[in-house]
């Protein structure tokens, strides 16, 4: 038998893939986190009310949903409503972390892999080569910083976000700050949409040089966004089956009874599936379950998308190209939500505390992710964290073998595999760091 | 003109950490023309350190036994060493030291096969290797990053963050209880303390801008102990802490004592304090911190 282990980069965290081959053939294709962050343990016997400044730092990457499904879970819990000013400023702050997350998974995890670099910062030899991959990166970036900015704008701190809190968000967006966001979007949105053509472009180049979009078999999918309202800051979970039909929906309370989440021996992260079957989250699954979006160029480019590649789509590699439909939808909605006041009225609520059990769900970039937590005598008793990476792990794992199977051959192992393998990981942008008890 | 292969060869080393930092540094784009970036896993696909590294950020806490082999790689392939964070200062946000209620089930949870182990604790860097200059914060601001890169030397850090906060201390506002956040909105202009929240920004070091407590969010002390408190003993901040409550508020003694026991505070006050009890630790030294 023979063992390959590929170590990773350009992803979040750390976290290897290990694949066993037996005469010829792949036996097994593993998918290993390699650390464990520990929080579900950490938090226990402390104050509810603090655990909203402590759970982003689970991960810097999606720091922002742990933070919004944290807060939210304490207000089930504690039965309050926050304002309506207060859920608009969530849904531009999980906008912005949308943004941000895109940006970095396009352009500086998975764009080297369509041009062969080994990094967005790689420095060319050509005097042209050096100027053009210059600008893509000064482009990549600043399209990334709106959402930093946004992030600083609806959350305060620019990774782990201290403005929402239980009970509402502590200040509003003031106009002229609103404004001057509005105008840095009018002015690079442009860029944006000519970014996405061409990783699009790129992306199709590539799949015709190895030939395959990878995996295509149909899944289940899970989102919990809406068909016509694409809301981040969201309510129930929807769940589309492997033919094709949008076939249950439930509310975060009621997880138990869909997904059934194991942990593994061979990796620190566990996996979930929904009552059995594989299913998958993040960006395809989003587009999936979406009709429209409600804004003028992502509704183009989803129309796009379906008329090329059919609706559901399946193979994994469409998973970046959504990531491209939602970094321009975001940024168009952002800037929607911008224009409409968000200065005025409400923002916090008082609350009581009080013991009990709480969920809480935000569509994270990727995917559903649930908070549920046990408050006795005012302290952290259990809280559970339901990862949306975790969601992806057996997809991630069929995907290496279909992988796997297409580049091992009594002939030998095609250089091509190491390649193909960094390909389907940063295809589901998985985060290490998340995905760990 | 400048080449980047002439550029000064950079490098940053992820131990167990969120992330965090790594994204903090991607916000300024000002190193790109400064630097030549030759390891960062998070975006450059080498999985091999290169030998001769000019500075080399190391962030996170060294938590498994891969960890404490890359840094000790790290340090020896790099001529100046800068720990980022707060988890490279101190351990780790998520420590699950003894006496913790979940530390046996999280022992015995964080083993697996043919992966590196967890090691009895998250330790700072500085038990193991050389640490050249250190950069606290949770994260450390882009802009703390490109000072640390830069012009460390000559850095002019405020002391402590109530002097970037701009929220006046009034006299004549006292709270009787910690109630602050559960109270609505927060005035915008006024110090949070008055307003009854746990603010530890009068200890904690200065120059992240008062991030938080300007859109009205208590500090968490994210930052680290201001100078006066590096490497005293951790009864120090506590008192100051104590005075400052004592002289502001009408809050009970027994409120102020429990509050001051929060996680909130041993999320990353505590964490120093810690460090400190630890006396094969280095001295953390002002003229080091950034
Ligand atoms: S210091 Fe904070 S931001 Fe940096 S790695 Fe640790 S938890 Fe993340
Ligand atoms: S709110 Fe906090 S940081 Fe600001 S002045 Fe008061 S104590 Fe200092
Ligand atoms: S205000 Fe306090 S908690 Fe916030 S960034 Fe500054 S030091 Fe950290």
């Amino acid at each position: 038998m023979t063992t390959i282990t590929y170590p990773l980069s350009r992803i979040e965290g750390h976290a290897r893939v290990v694949i066993d081959i037996h005469d010829d053939e792949v036996f097994r294709a593993d998918f290993q986190a390699m650390e464990m962050r520990g929080f579900s343990y950490y938090v226990q016997g402390i104050p509810a009310e603090q655990i909203t400044v402590i759970v982003p730092r689970i991960c810097g990457v999606c720091s922002t949903a742990h933070q919004v499904a944290s807060v939210k879970a304490l207000e089930d819990l504690f039965g309050i409503t926050p304002p309506p000013l207060a859920c608009e400023i969530r849904e531009v702050l999980l906008l912005g972390q949308l943004i941000q997350n895109q940006a970095t998974s396009l352009f500086i995890f998975t764009m080297p892999d369509r041009v062969n670099a080994s990094s967005l910062f790689e420095i060319a030899e050509t005097p042209e080569g050096k100027s053009r991959q210059f600008s893509l990166a000064q482009m990549s970036l600043k399209i990334r910083k709106i959402g930093t900015d946004l992030i600083s704008l609806a959350g305060g701190q620019f990774i782990h976000p201290i403005k929402t809190v239980i009970g509402g968000v502590t200040s509003s967006i003031p106009r002229e700050k609103a404004d001057a966001m509005i105008k840095t979007i009018e002015e690079l949105l442009p860029m944006a949409v000519d970014l996405v053509d061409n990783y699009w472009q790129m992306s199709t180049e590539m799949v015709d040089r190895i030939g395959t979009w990878g995996d295509d078999e149909p899944t289940y999918y899970l989102a919990s966004t809406e068909a016509d309202s694409f809301r981040l800051n969201s309510k129930r979970l929807r769940v589309m089956c492997d033919e094709g039909r949008e076939c249950h929906t439930f509310a975060p309370q009621e997880y138990e009874n869909y997904l059934n989440i194991e942990e593994s021996d061979y990796s620190y992260a566990g996996t979930s599936s929904f009552q059995g079957h594989i299913m998958r989250a993040n960006s395809l699954a989003r587009i999936n379950l979406t009709n429209s979006f409600g804004t003028p160029k992502a509704d183009a480019y989803l129309k796009r998308f379906g008329e090329a590649y059919g609706k559901p789509a399946h193979a994994i590699l469409f998973f970046d190209l959504c990531r491209g439909i939602e970094l321009v939808y975001a940024l168009e909605k952002a800037k929607q939500m911008l224009e409409t006041d968000l200065q005025h009225g409400e923002a916090m609520v008082r609350y009581a505390p009080r013991d009990g059990i709480g969920f809480g769900l935000v569509e994270a970039p990727r995917g559903p992710l649930i908070h549920r937590y046990e408050v006795e005598n005012g302290l952290i008793k259990k809280a559970d964290f339901i990862i949306p990476t975790v969601h992806n792990m057996l997809a991630i794992r069929r995907a290496l073998m279909v992988a796997a199977k297409r580049y091992v051959s009594p002939e030998g192992i095609s250089n091509e595999l190491s390649r193909a393998v960094g390909r389907v990981v940063r295809a589901f942008d998985p985060c290490i760091a998340c995905a760990t008890k | 003109m400048e080449t980047p292969k002439d550029l000064p060869k950079f490098a940053v080393l992820q131990l167990s950490g969120c992330s965090g930092c790594e994204v903090s540094l991607l916000n300024s784009n000002e190193w790109i023309s400064n630097f030549n970036l030759v390891y960062m896993p998070l975006v450059v696909s080498t999985h091999k350190l290169p030998e001769d590294i000019e500075v080399l950020l190391v962030s996170g806490g060294v938590r498994t036994d891969e960890d404490l082999h890359n840094l000790h790689k790290g340090a020896s392939r790099s001529k100046k060493l800068i720990a980022v964070g707060t988890c490279a200062l101190s351990g780790g946000v998520a420590q699950i030291p003894e006496g913790h209620i979940s530390r046996e089930s999280y022992l015995d949870s964080s083993h697996r096969l043919r992966l590196p182990s967890m090691l009895p604790r998250a330790y700072p860097i500085d038990k193991f290797v050389h640490v050249d200059l250190y950069l606290p914060g949770c994260p450390p601001t882009p802009e703390l990053f490109i000072t640390a890169l830069k012009e460390a030397e000559n850095a002019r850090i405020a002391s402590i963050v109530c002097q970037e906060c701009g929220r006046k201390k009034l006299t004549d506002m006292r709270p009787t209880s910690i109630s602050g956040p559960r109270s609505g909105t927060p005035d915008p202009e006024i110090c949070l303390i008055n307003q009854g929240y746990l603010c530890l920004g009068t200890s904690t070091r200065g120059g992240c801008g008062a991030l938080c407590t300007r859109p009205g969010h208590a500090c968490v002390g994210c930052r680290g102990p201001a100078n006066p408190y590096l490497n005293k003993d951790p009864e120090f901040v506590l008192d100051n802490l104590r005075r400052v409550f004592t002289r502001m508020t009408d809050i009970p003694i027994e409120e102020i004592n429990a509050a001051l026991a929060s996680p909130w505070l041993s999320l990353f006050l505590g964490q120093f304090t810690d460090y400190t009890q630890d006396q094969s630790l280095p001295q953390q030294t002002k003229e080091k911190m950034i």
